[in-house]
């Protein structure tokens, strides 16, 4: 039998196993894979040992002589519902088919790539399939070194490859056909137009419609006929073909050597204004595709810096462990995530529910830390700003030295469940599922502080005390716990925060560092304890960082933000929204 | 000597000063009343530089637009300004606190090289005894009591020697001889400085004004002694239900 | 200051004076080596870095404790001045390198004679530093200009406080991704190192190193005495007002800007001086010093020690050091916690720092003996608290 490369779905779980995931799962993936395994190589056997019509022609081509004859045959094989029959022709083209002389009459094998000890192979009959077998009926082993291989020219392999490649264009799985489409285009062969052209008048999907005119204006473009050229290249820019581009650039740039077939001057023009079209596009994709990155990163940041905003706004605290928290969530969504691996294993329904169950756990989490921060350092300093700023950071080296101490160094892995991971894609771009999923989370977020903050009884307090706190205190409000709560509360939004971030950057016990600094340049910009403003900033940050990374690279993206919010502050020292307060040291 | 034309000055939306044109003579000692949020911390806010009016003239002397200078500078062309709470350096002494207030060089420069001169321990000696805390030099100023307190930052007022005196509520938190005392000062201050005194307490008010001027919704509402104030029905309508005829 | 504790802060003084430039350089350069006393090169070196470090703590306290300004960027400007004397003595190592080359190793490395062919490699900005004065210049000049453009930007739109400190943060880490990069021609990740000559002088010679640890101790001497000087004029006055009460300085007719400025570059400049002598005794200087992290150390150091004094900040940084090298041969996993343990406990229970401690259990004895706690100045609020009294409006009307 010919053994070939294991199928998509054996690939990934083989590399499920390179995951460090607990012993049960493993053995129960294991167990799984060799059942594949079995059922596959079984199904195999039988394709295989059947005799055919398309086999014995393929049979006839091999014994036949003449070139002509042989193309017509191999080509009449587009199309064969057999996968051997591919098979056996790749393994012509690459000088793996042998003669096997026995009996003095010479047929064709192909040898299995399982070898022995001695580099020896079974041996498969091309006509039927039939494994090799000696006289007494035992199978019978052959070293590739000692058998002849089929002899083929570089005309013959042509023709194989070209056959090859229109085989796919019948494959059943729309994807594969669509890839293999392009390539075909991406040769630019015109003989093998008229089977594109074929395949069009019957394909149903719009995908892979769209892929072959594509392939056929791309070769098209190599056409002769100037006028049809001209045509195809103009095809090509209206159908913004990204995949054509470089193709295009190509007959812009003068060829060297081939004889010097410089393109006539309507062709070079068709081909200026295509490529125009093309890159225009291309800018235009690129764009939404980074800005929509941004988007993504400053849903993040949003989140955490709503956080980060609150507990500042409200005490006048920086919380240097603010970053620490979100590696606390992040973390949690990773044990929340081994869990249900332990109990659901780590596919199906159970484990795609992880991402809903570690988003709340993270919250409690974050918060339980907020309130433990609040409850044994924070409180003693509301009077002492700059000394909770250090006290805070204390708090933050212990707690990475913790998470360092229990999973290690390096950064762990947290994986999207199935209904997030994959992307959306929109005129070429790519759109990440787990990223749209967090900018809802963090809309959804920002939706829900601010009716906390204006409709309900404890968003009224909090306001209360952010603003009076003397006063608030005064009429009844417990401030000692309004302040636990709001601590809590903007705590737990940094856990979130985390959980979201697992999603779409790495997990380790320097995520808080990565991010801390970005909130903070989010709240200053925003100004205190606001709400648009901390929104409004960190779309900023987020999307000016992210616009400015292709350009200058990430580090100095970074601190070109960095430079822009300081000059930003000469213009509005208070921030982009200023709230005013009639206290002397205000 | 100082001139308020015209001007408007918005919070968020919130007129604190709407249209007010005011205007004090050299030596005179003007009284500003007004109930709450009528504007006029705002108004001195605004003629020290901490806020800048949105639209009006605020000029000084008559040719020194304050709107375009800040807040030292205004200090320095001889308009000084005491707060509504007192706002010493609590962990500067006494001497120390009118020390840094006394009228002279502001530079970098002078206040790395320069050493105390006896003309300037006297005058702080003199500045001490006016406002009676000169056997508490020594003392740190956080050490002091409110009135005290009060009481420092109008030494440090006096010491700076300005032009312009404006006086955020010096009576509030003293007891009622602090009070008298406070306005016997005020009021031998007034002639070689200008002044102007916010205050709420009538019984002070009725002791140093000659002429009191009434704010209300961020503009004047009149203007003239304390009996025609006090008569006038426009003040009347707007202390009413609020205000019982004065504590006296 | 009180009396009292500046007479003891003096005798503390003088004997480090006396154990710096005497006691310590006689042991290391007349007692042999067997000598239980002796005290080797190596040890001179680490004593030098304590001392720059407590240099650098200086610098941190004269903005925070005295100016109010909590700068988490001190470190960038004790590197700055590293990096500075560091150029200079790569560009003196000659051929001595890897590469046998007159380049610095990294930048044959990174194939700068590519990129800078018109100088031979050595990129335009690399070239005054062959001279010593000139670099001697720069460790003042690049930290001070640094200090002095970014302070004029945050204190002239009024940044104070937590956002002062937030954006100092920023300045600091976006200089420290800066000097990680290879293009930015000061070796990268790896930094400057493998230094070999200071001044003609054999930069590992036993001698060189003890007149490198006079210097530092003398350096620490000198800026002892400016800053004492300094708090001592009309100038520290308006510093420590400006700290408890920046606007009724403005309204005074200062121009707190101005001051703050000035110590802003002062203080930037002491750190670039600590840096510049940390380097040759340490014997490398990579971005990982710059990093945001060793700036808020230092201000640990403060906080231990003692700010609003001067003597506190060179106890901590001498005191934290030490214990810090024990600590990472001893227990290197722990440190983390124990160093952020400190700094909860430092804050929380002891605001004055270690210098404070005297006063504290003078304060426990007076009340264990049951007298009455009359001292007026016990409750007196923490300096750079800014806390002004409540506001006491009289609703007389």
């Amino acid at each position: 039998m010919i053994h070939r490369a294991p199928s998509r779905p054996l690939f990934w779980l083989f590399s499920q196993l390179n995951h460090p995931t607990p012993l049960g799962a493993r053995r129960v993936i294991t167990h799984f894979c060799w059942l594949t395994l079995l059922v596959w190589f079984a199904s195999n056997e039988i394709a295989t040992a059947a005799t055919n019509e398309f086999r014995t022609r393929l049979h006839a081509a091999i014994l036949s002589e003449d070139l002509s004859e042989q193309t017509r045959i191999i080509q009449s094989l587009i199309g064969s519902p057999d996968d051997s029959v591919q098979q056996i022709l790749s393994s012509w083209r690459g000088g793996a088919l042998y003669w096997l002389e026995l009996n003095e009459t010479k047929s064709p094998v192909v040898l299995d790539p399982q070898v022995d000890a001695d580099g020896n192979a079974k041996a498969f009959r091309v006509l039927d399939g039939e494994i090799v077998k000696g006289s007494d009926g035992s199978t019978q082993l052959f070293s590739p070194t000692e058998l002849t291989p089929v002899d083929t020219t570089s005309k013959l392999r042509k023709v194989i490859k070209d056959t090859l490649d229109l085989f796919s264009i019948g494959n059943p799985d729309p994807v594969v056909r669509r890839d293999a489409i392009t390539k075909i285009g991406q040769a630019r062969e015109l003989s093998l137009v008229p089977h594109l052209e074929a395949r069009l008048a019957i394909e149903s999907i719009p995908e892979v419609q769209n892929a072959l005119k594509e392939a056929i204006a791309l070769t098209q473009t190599v056409n002769p006929d100037a006028e049809k050229r001209v045509a195809a290249i103009e095809q090509l820019g209206t159908m913004r073909s990204i995949n054509s581009l470089s193709f295009l650039k190509q007959l812009l740039t003068p060829t060297k050597g081939q004889g010097a077939t410089s393109p006539d001057a309507a062709t070079l023009q068709a081909t200026r204004k295509s490529v125009v079209e093309i890159e225009n596009y291309m800018f235009w994709g690129n764009l939404f595709g980074t800005v929509f990155r941004g988007l993504s990163l400053s849903a993040v940041l949003l989140v955490a810096a709503l956080g980060l905003a609150i507990t500042f706004g409200l005490m006048g605290v920086i919380n240097m462990a603010h970053g620490e928290v979100m590696m606390v969530g992040a973390y949690t969504a990773y044990v929340v995530q081994n869990l249900f691996i332990r109990w659901f294993g780590s596919t199906g329904l159970g484990f795609d529910c992880y991402f809903i169950a570690a988003l709340f756990c993270s919250f409690i989490v974050g918060a339980m830390v907020g309130l433990a921060l609040e409850r044994g350092i924070i409180r003693f300093l509301y009077k002492r700003p700059l000394e909770s700023l250090l006290a805070t950071w204390g708090v933050s080296l212990v707690l990475q030295q913790i998470f360092r101490h229990i999973f290690g160094a390096a950064n762990v892995q947290v994986s999207s469940p199935s209904w997030l991971s994959g992307s959306w894609v929109i005129q070429d771009v790519l759109l990440a599922y787990n990223r749209i999923f967090v900018i809802g989370i963090a809309l959804a977020i920002v939706v829900g502080t601010w009716l906390l903050l204006t409709r309900t009884s404890i968003g009224l307090q909090i306001r209360a005390v952010m603003q009076n706190r003397a006063m608030a205190s005064c009429i009844g409000v417990r401030t000692d716990r309004v302040n636990m709560m709001t601590f809590g509360f903007g705590s737990g939004l940094a856990g979130l925060a985390g959980a979201c971030l697992s999603q779409i950057g790495n997990v380790g016990p320097s995520l808080g560092q990565n991010y801390i600094v970005d909130c903070f340049m989010v709240v200053v910009l925003g100004g205190v304890g606001n709400l648009p403003g901390t929104v409004s900033a960190s779309f900023g940050v987020g999307i000016t960082d992210q616009i400015l990374q292709p350009w200058l690279g990430a580090v100095m993206g970074k601190i070109t933000v960095l430079a822009a919010i300081i000059l930003f502050l000469q213009w509005r020292p208070a921030g982009i929204f200023v709230t005013r307060s009639r206290s002397l040291e205000g | 000597m100082l001139s308020l034309e015209g001007v408007t000055k918005t919070f968020d939306g919130f007129k604190a000063i709407n249209d007010l044109s005011f205007y004090v003579d050299e030596g005179e000692l003007r009284v500003i009343i007004g109930p709450n949020g009528a504007g006029k911390s705002t108004m001195l806010d605004l003629i020290t530089g901490r806020t800048r009016p949105d639209i009006g003239k605020i000029e000084f002397h008559g040719n020194t637009d304050l709107t375009a200078l800040n807040e030292y500078q205004i200090n320095r062309i001889g308009i000084g300004r005491k707060f509504q709470t007192p706002s010493v350096y609590t962990n500067h002494t006494v001497f120390e606190n009118i020390l840094l207030s006394l009228e002279g060089s502001r530079s970098v420069w002078h206040a790395l090289f320069s050493r105390l001169s006896s003309t300037e321990q006297d005058r702080i000696q003199v500045v001490l005894e006016t406002v009676g805390l000169n056997d508490k030099g020594a003392e740190k100023a956080g050490s002091l009591s409110h009135g005290q307190k009060q009481w420092l930052e109008i030494g440090m007022l006096l010491a700076q020697n300005p032009k312009l005196l404006l006086v955020d509520e010096p009576a509030a938190g003293m007891t009622d001889e602090e009070t008298r005392k406070t306005g016997e000062l005020l009021m031998s201050l007034a002639g070689k400085h200008t002044i102007v005194v916010i205050e709420h307490d009538m019984v002070f008010v009725r002791q140093i004004a000659r002429t009191v001027t009434v704010l209300h919704q961020g503009g004047l509402l009149c203007e003239g002694t304390v009996d025609e104030v006090q008569s006038d029905d426009r003040v009347l309508e707007v202390y009413l239900g609020r205000k019982k005829r004065e504590k006296s | 200051m009180k009396r009292t504790s500046s007479k003891a802060e003096y005798w503390i003084v003088g004997a480090l004076a006396v154990v710096g430039l005497i006691v310590l350089p006689s042991l290391n350069a007349f007692l042999p080596t067997t000598h239980p006393l002796h005290v080797t090169s190596f040890a001179m070196s680490v004593y030098g870095k304590y001392l720059c470090y407590a240099v650098l703590a200086l610098g941190v306290n004269l903005l925070w404790g005295y100016t109010g300004l909590l700068s988490l960027g001190q470190g960038l400007f004790f590197s700055l001045g590293g990096y500075a004397l560091g150029m200079h003595l790569m560009l003196k190592i000659g051929k001595l390198g890897q590469y046998k080359s007159d380049l610095p190793d990294f930048m044959v490395f990174l194939e700068f004679e590519k990129r800078f062919p018109d100088s031979g490699g050595l990129p335009p900005h690399w070239i005054p530093f062959k001279h010593f004065a000139f670099a001697a210049i720069m460790i003042l000049v690049i930290p001070g200009f640094v200090a002095f453009v970014f302070g004029w930007l945050a204190f002239r739109s009024r940044i104070k406080g937590v956002y002062f400190s937030i954006l100092s943060q920023a300045l600091t880490y976006a200089a420290t991704l800066m000097f990680f990069r290879n293009d930015f021609t000061f070796g990268g990740n790896n930094g400057l190192t493998d230094f070999k000559f200071i001044l003609g002088y054999d930069i590992n010679a036993p001698a060189t190193k003890r007149v490198l640890f006079m210097a530092s101790c003398l350096l620490l001497l000198a800026v002892y005495t400016l800053c004492r000087w300094l708090t001592s004029t009309r100038f520290g006055l308006i510093q420590r007002a400006i700290r408890d009460s920046e606007n009724r300085v403005l309204f005074s007719g200062y121009a707190t800007a101005h001051f703050k400025l000035l110590v802003f570059v002062l203080s930037a400049m002491i750190c670039g001086l600590g840096g510049a002598l940390f380097v040759p005794q340490v014997g490398i200087i990579n971005p990982s010093e710059m990093a945001p992290d060793k700036s808020l150390e230092a201000v640990v150091w403060c906080a231990v020690g003692g700010r609003a004094s001067l003597i506190g900040p060179i106890i901590g940084a001498i005191g934290v050091n030490a214990l810090k090298s024990y600590a990472t041969h001893a227990f290197a996993e722990q440190w983390p916690y124990f160093l952020g343990v400190l700094f909860i406990v430092v804050t929380l229970f002891l605001p004055e720092g270690v210098i404070g401690i005297p006063q504290k259990l003078r304060g426990w004895r007076r009340r264990l003996q049951g007298t009455l706690p009359s001292d007026p100045a016990a409750p007196t609020a923490t300096p750079g608290s800014e806390s002004t009294p409540k506001p006491a409006q009289s609703p007389t009307h």
